[in-house]
Order: C-alpha cells, then structure tokens, then sequence
C-alpha cells in the first residue's frame, strides 16, 4: 500500500469566479488514502462549489489540481472519472423505472463479443451475466444486507438502499475517490447508521472520501479529519479527535484567527 | 433476516404479478373480456375468417404503435406519425405508378426519405430543444401539406403494383408458417434452459422454474392458436409476418443492447442518463430517425391494403389509434415504462372494438365514444400505477 499520509487528492491555491461572485479563494483541499474527509461550513460557504471542482463538473479559473503528487488536469466529469474521481450527488441521480443492476451499469454496459463485434456497440446483446455478477460483487463490497434482490426496480427500495445503490454505482468503476453530497440529509436513523458504515467500509477498503453534510453528529461519528470552509475560504483543517462540536460551529460561523496553530499542523503542505 | 419473512409471505399470485412478464396482464385481460363479449353478442365474430380480416386491419395501427413505443419510452411523443406515414406512401406510390420504378427500391427510398424526416425531427428536439409535441405537432401539419403536394389533385393515388399488394395479399404456406412456428419454440425452450443453466452454474438469482414455464407456455399456447386460426382460413399475411420482424427487433433492442438500456434511462431519469454518460441528444435522434422509417413502412402497408394512397386514410383515426394501442398497451405517456409486444395487443384492443362494433352494428359515434373510454382508462391505470411507485 502507498503511504497512507501523503495526500492522494489534492488542489491547491484554488479560485472560482462567477461573474463578480468569488466562489473560492485560494482554496487548499486534500484528502488521503484511506480516510475520510469531511466538508464543511455554512449556506454558500463555497463546499458545493469546491466539490463540483473536484468532479470536474466546473472548471477552476487557477490552482493546481494533483493527484498521488502530480499534476492532473480535470475539466470534465470525464476527466474526473478517468483519474477514479467519483461524484455522488444529493439527489441520487437513479433510474427509478430500471432495475438495481441495470443501474449499477447504466452508461457502460457489458455486451458480448464473437460475432456480435460487427454490430455497432449500443446495438450489441447486453451480456447480462457479467452486470449481474457487477451488481452481485458491488453490492457484496459495500455489504448492503437489506436489499432482497438486485432484480427490483429502485423505485421500490428503501432511501437508504438507494443511497447504497449510488454509492456503489460510484465504486464499481475503478474509484479511489468518493465524493459524497449530503449523503444522509433525508434518510431516518437506521438508515443513516447503514449509509455511514457503507461510508467506514469504503474507507477500509482504502478509498479517499469526501463527505460534505451538515449533521455534525455524523462528521463525528465518521470523519477522520474535518475541513472547514467560510465565504469562500478554507479556514481550517481539524482532527476530528482533537475538537469538539462546539469549536466547530464558532469555527464555521465565525471564523478562526488566521494563524491558529491546529491548521498549521493538519493541513498537507501544498 | 428480513428477507426471508419476505419471501415467505409471497405467494404464487404475487410472483407472477411481481415479475417483469406481468406487464401484459391488464391488456391482455381487457382483449379477452372484448373478444368474449362480442364472441356471444354476434354470431360472426368467433370465425376464422373474422379473425384473419381483423388482425390484418389491425396491422397499421400495429405497426405505428410498435414505432411510436420507443419515442414514448423515452418520453417523447410523435404526432406526426400518421402524416409522416402518408408522405412515404405517397412517394412510394408516385415513384411506382408515375415513374415505373421497381416496387421494391421505391419502398426503400420511401422509408430513407422518412427516416431523414424522423432525423430531422429529432434534430429540433435535441439540439434546439423544442418539445416533441410542438416539433411534431407541426410536422402533422406541415407533413399532410406534403402528402397532399405529391399526390396532386385528386388527392389520391391507386397503387396496383402486384409487389405492394402482395404485402396484404399474399399468405405464407400453411407448413412454412407451421416450421417457423416451430423453430421459434424450440429456439424460445433453448434459451430459457440455457439461460437457467448459466445463472445457476454461477449461483445467481433464477427466475422461479414456475414463472419460465408458465411463460413459455403462455407464449407456445398463443402463438399455436394464432397460427391455427389463420392457417384454416388463409394463412397469415406477409404483412403480419412484417409486423411480427419488427417488434422481434425492437424486443431485443428496447430490451437486451445499451441502446434500449439509454431509452428507458433518458425516459426514467434524464438527469441521470447524462451523468453516467448517456448522450441524450444522439439518444433522441435515433429514436426519431426509427420512428420516421417504421412510418414509411406502416404507410406502405396501408398502400397495400387499401390499394391506393388517399389523403383521407392518414389524416384521419390512424394517429389517435395508433397512441392509444400504444398507451392501451401498458406503454406510459411520462417515459421509461412499456414494451413493444404490448403495443401490438393494444392495438388488436383498438382493432378489436372496431369491428366488434361494426358487427353489432353500432355507429361512428358509439365506437368514438367506446374508444375515449378504453384510453381514459389505460392513461388512468398507467397514472395510478406511477403513484404507487413512487409511494414505496
């Protein structure tokens, strides 16, 4: 395994405009192997803006975006993917009228190969058995025990399970990084305790995460480190072990003095 | 833990009912309660003769339905299906009558020519991102303007080209139509033992023995009867054997390639089609070069059977009917549900009111408002089956 302080993910001195609105300024971020990393700060504190960075779903106007230490360039959802940058969004993005393996391969289906190569590729026979097996491998990864079958439509299934469906649509590819968008906000208790150990088991198996959410007890109960973000800014990089919910919230409401030394001493120099 | 008491609970109507197959199920009950209802209120209808008159009636509609399924699949709609129909026929028919071009190569500039009507089309929609409603309802317009252009004056043109007519003329032999049947079957249990073999070698989850079997054999029992009944009239028209082909193609592409997987996804969820990289564009205008090309063909078959290509015979019923079979089907007007084979029963539900209708001697006016009923209800069960599963 490589060395699990190093950051795996990592932007530096990043800005963002829209228009005349400075989204980000001069934002350093980095996650490592293996850990997982909270997101957070008030409404329009830019962590929404960071992570579409981070997806490449927006491109930045200046900074450096590295992975493993070299440089990378992402200006698409694409490129992000291409470099095992993986984006779970709030709002799932699932098919609801197909079922959980057609999800779990929707836009990159296996098909067979022999005669059928002389047929254009979206008309080629689906090779169901491999998307099962895709389905059956990432479902077992994630140790999602509740779902019944992966023949159900993801309509029927519970908010949890869907979460679980996107997030393992989002690691079957080859990820090692996994962005999550508020990855809990509208599930109930048992749920969210499935959601956060899918999340402790991404972390096992040696994925960078990035979870953005606003429910600081789940950041305490999941986050290795927290990053804190303030009108654009990140102003501070905490151990989650060594600060209380309390110094966090002043933290994200009211900012911390620039030279605090828990920053200093948490964040991967750029 | 939970998902054994689950199991448990189901029994064998919940099966069948929960299983993907199922989808037919209202369609086909609506089909048997109209086919027994006029069966004992008219001595004509339980005939072969009959039957064989109403399934090739029912061909165009058939045949539009089964095209207009993917547009709706993906949550699109064609309005200019019908028109469209009538531009190729007509083209097909004034490339044959008035410039003695073979019958086979006019066809097949007729459906090219659709197709490019169908790309364009879908053009509007994807790139500039019109509504389909509004880009077709426009092409209803301005398609039935062409018809008419082409077919001059009289606004009609009598086709007696015996290649055309053969299309709803001429039967398949008896024993041919009786192999095919055969080798379907057979190719049908293959696959089924085939497929059951391979998802238990690799303990995967297997469709229930009880659920394959009754399939096959609900398929085996159909098709047998279908044959039957034909065979001991006429045979089964080239034209059925046409319709059969092309709802065997769309099966296997709305159901088993990336392409129909992209459909039902943009039709379900457009938003997470684009994020797993699904072109929504190229999506959308395939599906429009498809349907403007299985226009041509439905129109070319109308040629055929009414012998002549009239302005009349597609601007009239054939557009509503053709939705409806669709919809009566079980296809949804809101995107990503339906399935082509259900398009043609819904169809023969269309067909089937028709020429019930006609036999009890019922007036335009009674089979209007008859049709309404059956659509309202198929849109209404297709509303309420989206609520319930949303609600879970």
């Amino acid at each position: 395994m490589e060395n699990m302080t190093n950051p795996h993910l990592q932007v530096c001195g990043i800005n963002k405009s829209f228009g005349n609105v400075r989204a980000l300024l001069d934002v350093d971020f980095s996650v490592r192997r293996g850990e997982v990393m909270a997101l957070v700060g008030d409404n329009g504190a830019g962590k929404s803006t960071l992570m579409k960075v981070l997806a490449g779903a927006y491109s930045y106007d200046s900074g450096d975006f590295l992975i493993d230490g070299k440089n990378v360039t992402i200006n698409s959802p694409t490129d992000a993917a291409n470099q095992g940058i993986q984006i779970v969004y709030q709002d799932l993005a699932l098919c609801d009228n197909l079922d959980v393996i057609d999800n779990l391969s929707l836009g990159h289906e296996p098909t067979k190969g022999g005669i059928y190569k002389l047929l254009p590729k979206s008309l080629r026979p689906l090779d169901m058995l491999k998307m099962t097996q895709k389905a059956h491998a990432a479902i077992e990864k994630l140790k999602v025990k509740t779902l019944r079958s992966t023949s159900l439509e993801v309509g029927v299934l519970s908010g949890g399970q869907k979460q679980a469906i996107a997030i393992a649509r989002a690691v079957s590819s080859d990820s090692s990084v996994v962005l999550l968008d508020e990855p809990t906000a509208a599930l109930g208790v048992s749920q969210t305790a499935q959601v956060l150990d899918i999340v402790s088991t991404l972390k096992k198996s040696g994925h960078s995460v990035v979870y953005i959410s606003h429910n600081l007890k789940d950041i305490f109960q999941v986050a290795d480190r927290i990053t804190v973000m303030r009108l654009g800014e990140q102003i501070a990089i905490y151990e989650t072990a060594k600060i209380t919910p309390q110094e966090l919230v002043v933290a994200m409401t009211s900012g911390v003095e620039t030279d605090s030394q828990d920053k200093k001493d948490l964040a991967d120099a750029c | 833990m939970l998902a054994n008491s689950e199991l448990k609970s189901k029994n064998i109507f919940a099966n069948i009912t929960q299983s993907k197959f199922s989808t037919f199920l209202p369609v086909a009950l609506a089909l048997i309660v109209i086919w027994l209802y006029f069966g004992l209120t008219t001595d004509a209808f339980f005939s072969a003769r009959n039957f064989y008159y109403l399934f090739l009636q029912s061909t165009v509609v058939a045949v539009l339905a089964v095209g207009i399924t993917i547009v709706l699949l993906l949550g699109h709609i064609d309005l200019s299906i019908a028109a469209v129909a009538g531009v190729g026929a007509a083209i097909m028919a004034v490339l044959v009558s008035q410039f003695g071009m073979s019958a086979p190569l006019a066809c097949v500039i007729a459906i090219f020519t659709c197709i490019l009507i169908g790309v364009v089309q879908g053009l509007l929609v994807a790139i500039i991102g019109i509504p389909s409603f509004v880009v077709t309802l426009a092409g209803l317009l301005g398609f039935q303007g062409v018809m008419l252009k082409i077919l001059g004056n009289d606004g009609a043109i009598n086709v007696r080209d015996s290649f055309i007519r053969g299309i709803t003329t001429e039967t398949l032999p008896t024993t041919t139509s009786w192999i095919i049947l055969a080798f379907v079957i057979l190719f049908m249990i293959y696959n089924a033992y085939i497929n059951y073999k391979e998802r238990a070698a690799l303990s995967l989850e297997v469709e229930s023995i009880f659920i394959s079997t009754l399939r096959v054999s609900i398929v085996t029992l159909i098709s047998i009867t279908f044959v039957w009944v034909m065979n001991s009239y006429r045979g089964i028209p080239v034209a059925i054997v046409i319709l059969l082909c092309l709802t065997l193609l769309f099966s296997y592409v709305t159901k088993n390639t990336p392409y129909g997987r992209a459909l039902f996804a943009v039709g379900g969820n457009e938003e997470s089609a684009r994020r797993v990289g699904i072109s929504i564009q190229k999506t959308t205008i395939y599906a429009f070069a498809i349907i403007g090309g299985v226009s041509a063909l439905g129109g070319i078959i109308a040629a055929s059977r009414y012998a002549s290509v009239s302005y009349n015979a597609f601007s009239g019923n054939l557009l509503l009917d053709a939705i409806g079979a669709a919809v009566v089907g079980g296809t949804s007007l809101f995107g990503g549900r339906g399935s082509v084979w259900n398009a043609i029963l819904g169809a023969l539900v269309i067909g089937s009111l028709g020429n019930g209708l006609d036999l009890t001697g019922a007036t335009t006016a009674d089979k209007l408002m008859v049709s309404a009923l059956i659509l309202v209800s198929a849109v209404a069960i297709d509303a309420i089956s989206r609520k319930k599963g949303k609600k879970v």
